[in-house]
C-alpha cells in the first residue's frame, strides 16, 4: 500500500498552571488563559527548536510539512500560519508545505489569504498545499465575527478566494458577507489553476459535502478510527452523488503516530506527551469549544446525540488506553507500527496520515526527533516505491529557479520588458536603458 | 457530526416545569410569532409590550400576572426565542424593530408603553429611537446596549452550563422555579437555539453607540430599573440610561440581582405599575 505522510506541529506551549479563572470558575487550556503564562524568551526557543523540527522533515523523506492556524490558547500557537510557511520555504528546497489552514471567516478580507497563499506559493516555486478552515469554536472568542455567521462567510470565502485566483481580469465581488469594488490579486499562484486545496473536518456532512462537491481532500482531526472511516464512507458517497469516485488521495487523516525500539518503549516515551495533547491541550469546557451559533442547531444536537449514544468522550476525559484502542492514535515498535498503519489506512480508506510520526505533546526535542527518524528509516519506506523517494521529488516543479531559465522564459514571449525614457518616443528595452548609445540620440556626438 | 439523532427535536419547544401558557400566534410578514396577552375586565388597561430578555420564554411569570392585572400586557416572542421560530432573514436590531413595528400594528395597538428586560431593554430603545411617536413611555430594566469603557459586560457565553442563571440569580429559591432540567437534551437542545439567537444579535459589538445620540429624539417619559447587585450586567449600564434619556427617572429594586423580573416579580411589576398608569392604580 502507498501512503503519504506529513509531518505536523502543533507548536504547544506546555509551560503552564491549571487554574481557573474567576470569572467563568472553570479552567479551560483555550481562551480564558491568561498569557501571563507564556514567556516569550522561552518561546523564541521553543518556537526555533519546533521549526527545526519541522525543517528536518523534508531531509527525512516526509511528503510535506503542514502547520495551522489557533489563538488564545496555548496547545498549538501559530496564529498566523502563513509566517510559519514562509520561514519553512525559505528554509527547504524541495518539500510541499501545507498551510491548514487559514480560518478563512475570521479574516476581514479573504482577498489577503488569496494574496498570501499566493505569494508563497510565487516564492515556493509551487510548494505550497492550501487548507481552508472555519477555525475551532473557540477562535470566535477572540474575534468580532459572530459564530452563526462562521458557516456563510466560509463557503463566501471559498468562492472569492477561488475566483480571486482563477480570474485574469480584474471583478467586482457582489457577496452576503463582502462587497470588494476591484478583486484583482497581484501575484498570482504558480500551481495551476490553483494549489491543491485540504480542509480539516470533524465529519460535518457539510463539511464533506462540500470537499466531494469542491474535489477538496478532506483530512479527519484527531477520533477514533470507527468515525473516521464513517466520514471517508460519507465523502465516497457524496462523492459518487457529484458523479465521481473519490480517489483514495481525497481522504487523509490526522493520527500521532509514535515509534521507537520496542513496543514498551514507544509506550514508555509516548504516553505522557499523547495524554497532555489530549487531556491538556484540548481541556475546554464545552460552551468554549462550540459557542453558542458556531453550529447550527440541527449540527449540534446531532453531535451531542452522537456523543451520547456512542459514548464519544470529551478529549480531555480520555485516558491512554482509550486513546491506544481507539486509535486515535499509534504507538509501538516500528513493524507494530508499520502493521497497524497498514490495518489503519486499509480500513478507513485513507491516502496518508497527519502527523504521524512526528512530535506532538510538549516532548522534547530528542524524542522528535528520534520519532521522526525511527518512523522515516523503518516505517515509511514500507509504503513507498523501491527507490524510497517521496512523490513530490519524481514531479517536475512548476517553477524554475534560475536565470537561465528566465532568460529563456522571458525571449521566447513577444513582451520584452520596457519602459519609457524621457526625451524618447519609443518605449526601450530596459535591461539596456543604462546605455547611453540607446537613450541619447546624439550620441556619440555629445560625448566628442 | 454524522447525522445520528431525531429530527424532531429541532421542531420541539420543550414545556417549562411551571407557568407554561399556550402563546397566541399572529403571522408577521411570514413569520409565525408567539405572543402572551392577558388585561384587567378581558383586555382593558393600559397596553404595555413587554420585550424579554435572554432567557425565560414561554412562562407566564408571575410578573406578567401581575402586570396583567392593572394593565393590558402583551408578551411576545423574539423571533428565535421561545415559540416562536428562528427567521429565515438575517436577524438584527433593525430587523426586530421593524418587526415589532408591524407586530404593533397588526394587534391594532396605535401607541403603547414600552418594557424592556435585559436584552428586551436594548431592543426596547432601540425601537423607541426609531418609533417616538409610537411609544407613550419606555420602562428599561436591566438593559444592555450601551458602551461603559470601565465596566465591560461579562462574556456570558464563556459561563459553564448553569453558570449564567447562578450570575443572574442572588436569590436561589427564586432561580429553581424558573430553571428547567440540565440533563433533559431536548431543554438543552432549545436552549443552544435561543443562546444562538442570542449570540447573532449581540457577539459583537455588545452595544450601538448610536443610541446615545438616537434616544434624544425621545419626548416620553422613561423609567429605569435596576437590581442591587447584578453580576450579569454592570449596574452602571441603568445609571447611563437614565442619565442619557429625556425626562428619565431610576429606581432600584433591593434585594435583587439581575434576575429582577423573577426574584422580585411584585415590586417590579408595581413599580411599573405606577410608572404606567401614573399611580391611578
Amino acid at each position: 500500500m502507498k501512503l503519504k505522510f506529513y509531518a505536523f506541529h502543533l507548536m504547544p506551549y506546555p509551560y503552564i498552571e491549571k487554574e481557573p479563572p474567576a470569572e467563568t470558575g472553570e479552567y479551560s487550556t483555550w481562551v480564558t488563559i491568561p498569557n501571563k503564562n507564556f514567556d516569550p524568551v522561552i518561546a523564541h526557543q521553543l518556537y526555533n527548536e519546533y521549526l527545526d523540527q519541522l525543517v528536518a522533515a523534508e531531509h527525512f523523506g516526509f511528503d510535506g510539512i503542514i502547520v495551522n492556524e489557533h489563538h488564545s490558547n496555548a496547545y498549538g500557537t501559530m496564529p498566523s500560519p502563513n509566517i510559519m510557511a514562509s520561514h519553512l520555504i525559505a528554509r527547504t528546497k524541495n518539500i510541499p508545505v501545507g498551510v491548514v489552514g487559514n480560518a478563512l471567516p475570521l479574516h476581514g478580507n479573504p482577498v489577503r489569504v488569496a494574496e498570501e497563499i499566493a505569494q508563497l506559493d510565487c516564492i515556493s516555486g509551487g510548494r505550497i498545499i492550501s487548507g481552508f478552515v472555519r477555525g475551532i469554536g473557540c477562535e470566535y472568542f477572540n474575534h468580532p465575527i459572530k459564530p452563526s455567521d462562521s458557516i456563510g462567510r466560509m463557503w463566501e470565502a471559498v468562492d472569492l478566494i477561488l475566483k480571486a485566483w482563477t480570474e485574469r481580469e480584474p471583478f467586482t465581488w457582489q457577496g452576503d458577507h463582502w462587497y470588494i469594488p476591484n478583486v484583482n490579486i497581484w501575484p498570482r499562484p504558480v500551481q495551476q489553476p490553483h494549489p491543491p486545496i485540504w480542509m480539516p473536518g470533524q465529519g460535518s456532512l457539510e463539511t464533506i459535502r462540500n470537499c466531494a462537491k469542491y474535489k477538496f481532500t478532506y483530512m479527519q482531526i484527531y477520533s477514533p478510527q470507527w468515525f473516521t472511516k464513517k466520514s471517508v464512507e460519507m465523502l465516497r458517497a457524496e462523492a459518487n452523488k457529484c458523479g465521481y469516485e473519490a480517489p483514495r488521495d481525497q481522504f487523509i487523516a490526522a493520527v500521532p503516530t509514535y515509534v521507537a525500539e520496542t513496543d514498551e518503549q514507544a509506550h514508555r516515551e509516548a504516553k505522557a506527551h499523547m495524554q497532555w495533547l489530549f487531556n491538556t491541550g484540548l481541556d475546554i469546557p464545552d460552551q468554549i469549544f462550540f459557542p453558542k451559533g458556531y453550529m447550527s442547531k440541527a449540527s449540534w444536537s446531532g453531535v451531542a446525540s452522537a456523543m451520547i449514544k456512542h459514548g464519544v468522550k470529551n478529549p480531555k476525559d480520555l485516558t491512554y488506553s482509550e486513546l491506544i484502542d481507539q486509535n486515535y492514535v499509534i504507538v509501538g515498535s516500528p513493524s507494530t507500527v508499520r502493521e497497524q498503519i497498514e490495518a489503519y489506512c486499509d480500513d478507513v480508506g485513507a491516502g496518508g496520515l497527519i502527523g504521524a510520526g512526528t512530535p506532538f505533546g510538549p516532548m522534547p526535542n530528542w524524542m522528535a526527533m528520534k520519532n521522526m527518524q525511527i518512523f522515516a528509516e523503518e516505517v515509511m519506506p514500507y509504503f513507498r516505491d523501491a527507490d524510497g523517494m517521496p512523490e513530490y521529488m519524481k514531479k517536475d516543479r512548476p517553477a524554475f529557479s534560475t536565470n537561465t531559465q528566465r532568460g529563456k522564459r522571458i525571449s521566447g514571449t513577444d513582451k520584452p520588458p520596457l519602459s519609457h525614457v524621457e526625451g524618447l518616443e519609443q518605449p526601450i528595452d530596459h535591461r539596456t536603458a543604462h546605455l547611453p548609445e540607446v537613450i541619447d540620440p546624439s550620441w556619440p556626438k555629445a560625448a566628442e | 457530526m454524522t447525522e445520528i439523532f431525531d429530527d424532531s427535536v429541532l421542531e420541539q419547544v420543550p414545556i417549562p416545569k411551571q407557568y407554561y401558557v399556550e402563546p397566541n400566534q399572529i403571522e408577521i410578514a411570514g413569520l409565525q410569532t408567539a405572543y402572551r396577552r392577558k388585561g384587567p375586565d378581558g383586555g382593558n388597561g393600559e397596553p404595555v409590550l413587554f420585550l424579554h430578555g435572554n432567557n425565560y420564554t414561554r412562562m407566564w411569570l408571575p410578573l406578567y400576572e401581575r402586570l396583567a392585572q392593572s394593565v393590558d400586557l402583551i408578551a411576545p416572542e423574539h423571533p428565535g426565542f421561545g415559540e416562536t421560530p428562528t427567521p429565515p432573514w438575517p436577524l438584527n436590531f433593525d430587523e426586530l424593530v421593524l418587526h415589532y413595528d408591524e407586530f404593533r400594528e397588526r394587534l391594532g395597538v396605535d401607541e403603547v408603553h414600552l418594557v424592556g428586560y435585559d436584552l428586551g431593554g436594548w431592543l426596547a430603545a432601540e425601537f423607541a429611537s426609531f418609533y417616538p411617536r409610537q411609544v407613550k413611555s419606555l420602562t428599561l430594566i436591566t438593559p444592555m446596549g450601551l458602551r461603559l469603557p470601565d465596566h465591560p459586560l461579562i462574556d456570558v457565553f464563556k459561563l459553564p452550563p448553569d453558570g449564567l442563571v447562578q450570575r443572574e440569580f442572588n436569590d436561589k429559591s427564586a432561580m429553581d422555579v424558573v430553571t428547567q432540567d440540565p440533563n433533559s437534551f431536548e431543554e438543552t437542545v432549545f436552549r443552544y437555539g435561543e443562546m444562538s439567537t442570542f449570540g447573532t444579535l449581540v457577539w459583537a459589538p455588545r452595544y450601538n453607540l448610536a443610541l446615545e445620540r438616537r434616544l434624544q429624539r425621545l419626548k416620553c417619559p422613561s423609567l429605569v430599573i435596576q437590581a442591587e447587585d447584578d453580576r450579569i450586567i454592570p449596574n452602571q449600564l441603568a445609571e447611563r440610561y437614565a442619565e442619557i434619556l429625556p425626562n428619565a427617572s431610576l429606581t432600584q429594586i433591593p434585594e435583587t440581582g439581575h434576575a429582577i423580573c423573577i426574584e422580585r416579580p411584585e415590586e417590579t411589576a408595581d413599580a411599573i405599575i405606577k410608572f404606567v398608569t401614573g399611580g391611578s392604580s
